[in-house]
């Protein structure tokens, strides 16, 4: 246990190294959230206060929204980024001859991508709420217990991402799926209950949808673990099933990659 | 006991066609790396890998390492077969490759070091210790705190050395360790090899240098298109000049420089 805390702080260590030294870049993405802030917040000026989804304010429902979502998706992406450097820079096939397992190595690099992005929610929703004024009502065991349950999933697709782009170095496909494919489905901008029925229908697969809700409700609407129990569970049971699926795919993928020689492949 | 024991070793490259091949001229098909490749290497033994572009040096170190897999026979490196104990063979091997940018660019040497000896589970404490150390073997201990982007191809070469000499490996794996290295660094090198060396540490050494083979190698394998050629001793003492003439004489290659050389006398 002590070792792996240990690689843990080490690879932690090193991407927050990375991102500080990467000078201007610390800056984009603290300017990039603040935009993206007050873009939401006079969208929802200009829609009026009448649109009033699931009864919050729309400014404080695009907050959590789109907080969480940028989280699934940024991550994912960054942990997309580092598995890519490492296959450019050589890195990756002399990682995987280190002492630590290849699959426990690559489950640390993306805890360490998904903290990373962690703050920058957190700096998000609270500059949501300290400069635009977003008003919450918040349960913390509530949004403990649904941030717990939204990083397993964020995992889930990390590795998903990570176990394609070493198959056969096509990760973007999940990128593709969380930014463009799918957006609309998760509820982030808009209720889903708006859509087709066929498209709802299919909305209620996609975990992500239950990770918005569950934030929704305990962040503006102070629901408790209780009152939550649905989507709770639904996480739970995504992250049951998917978890363990990303795993095995990792595992395989990386075994494949050393059969075929394409761990460094690009 | 031998610490490396290659059985009948196979490994084969497949590429596979692309969808739109008709479009370009992408070859497809299967390239045999590594072809019945037997040998061992038993502990403090230099073993030099010698063979033309191709031949599968690399391939066969990148085996014992379990960079790759083997697809018929076995690799066994302290006993542990590389394909059910892949874990048990990583802690006993060090490897330094040939295209060194395998490094975390916006970290210093010194960082980079940490990061892979945590990796690598060498003891907290005393680890410290055990970069100075192998900063000191490849002089880099003035280039610690730098950042390794402004490295130039040297120094990241012997950084490389020094993440290999890391964990303190029985089995110690170079893939052209020298080629960018100055003629003072070299020496100190194979000064370091013949250390090791002393020390039971099993060294194979994938090189086209044959000074280096002479000067710090113990046994000659000698590869071509994956098929052992030879596998023989350097007798000590034995010249550059011999060795080359084995290799040409073996492969079957033509040495102009050698032509050259006559025609100029």
């Amino acid at each position: 246990m002590i070792a792996i805390l240990d690689k843990l702080h080490a690879i932690l260590r090193r991407d927050l190294l990375t991102f500080v030294r990467h000078r201007t870049g610390f800056a984009i993405i603290f300017v990039g959230l603040l935009t993206q802030l007050a873009a939401f917040y006079f969208l929802a000026r200009a829609i009026g206060p009448g649109f009033r989804p699931g009864g919050v304010e729309y400014f404080p429902y695009l907050l959590v929204g789109t907080g969480l979502y940028t989280f699934f998706v940024m991550s994912t992406q960054a942990f997309l980024s580092t598995i890519q450097e490492a296959q450019q820079t050589g890195t990756m096939e002399v990682l995987m001859t280190t002492s630590t397992a290849p699959v426990q190595l690559v489950v640390l690099s993306s805890i360490s991508a998904f903290a990373g992005n962690l703050v920058n929610l957190g700096v998000y929703l609270l500059a949501g709420v300290a400069i635009f004024r977003a008003a919450v009502n918040a349960n913390l065991l509530a949004i403990m217990a649904v941030l717990v349950l939204s990083l397993v999933i964020a995992l889930a697709l990390g590795l998903a991402a990570a176990s394609l782009q070493i198959f056969f170095q096509r990760g973007s496909v999940v990128m593709w799926l969380l930014s463009s494919g799918l957006w609309f489905l998760s509820g982030a901008m808009f209720p889903i209950e708006k859509l087709p029925q066929p498209l709802l229908w299919l909305a209620h697969w996609f975990p992500l949808y239950y990770a918005i809700e569950g934030m929704r409700g305990a962040l503006l609407d102070g629901q408790n673990v209780r009152m939550l129990a649905p989507a709770l569970g639904a996480l739970a049971g995504f992250g049951a099933v998917l978890l363990p699926l990303a795993l095995w795919g990792l595992s395989f993928s990386l075994r494949r990659a050393r059969q075929d020689g394409s761990l460094s492949f690009y | 006991m031998d610490q490396v024991v290659f059985e009948s070793v196979r490994k084969v490259f497949r590429s596979r066609p692309a969808l739109f091949n008709w479009m370009g001229r992408e070859r497809a098909g299967e390239t045999v790396a590594l072809e019945d490749l037997s040998f061992s290497a038993a502990p403090g033994e230099v073993l030099v890998v010698l063979g033309p572009n191709g031949s599968g040096k690399t391939t066969a170190l990148k085996l014992i390492s379990t960079m790759l897999l083997p697809d018929a026979g076995s690799v066994r490196v302290g006993g542990f077969d590389t394909r059910q104990n892949a874990h048990h063979v990583r802690r006993h091997v060090g490897i330094a490759v040939a295209t060194e940018r395998s490094f975390f660019a916006r970290l210093s040497a010194g960082e980079n070091l940490e990061f892979f000896a945590s990796l690598d589970e060498v003891p907290r404490r005393g680890r410290a210790e055990r970069i100075g150390e192998v900063l000191d073997e490849t002089g880099l201990e003035e280039w610690a705190d730098t950042l390794v982007m402004k490295f130039s191809s040297g120094m990241y070469q012997r950084l490389g050395i020094a993440r290999a000499l890391l964990k303190r490996p029985s089995v110690l794996l170079l893939d052209e360790p020298t080629r960018s290295l100055d003629a003072a660094t070299t020496a100190h090198f194979w000064n370091t090899i013949r250390n090791l060396a002393r020390q039971e540490t099993s060294i194979l050494l994938a090189t086209h240098n044959f000074a280096e083979a002479a000067e710090v190698g113990d046994r000659l394998l000698l590869l071509r298109r994956g098929e052992l050629l030879a596998d023989r001793r350097i007798v000590r003492g034995e010249s550059v000049e011999e060795l080359r003439a084995f290799y040409f004489r073996s492969t079957g290659e033509l040495d102009e420089t050698a032509v050259a050389m006559r025609s100029v006398r």
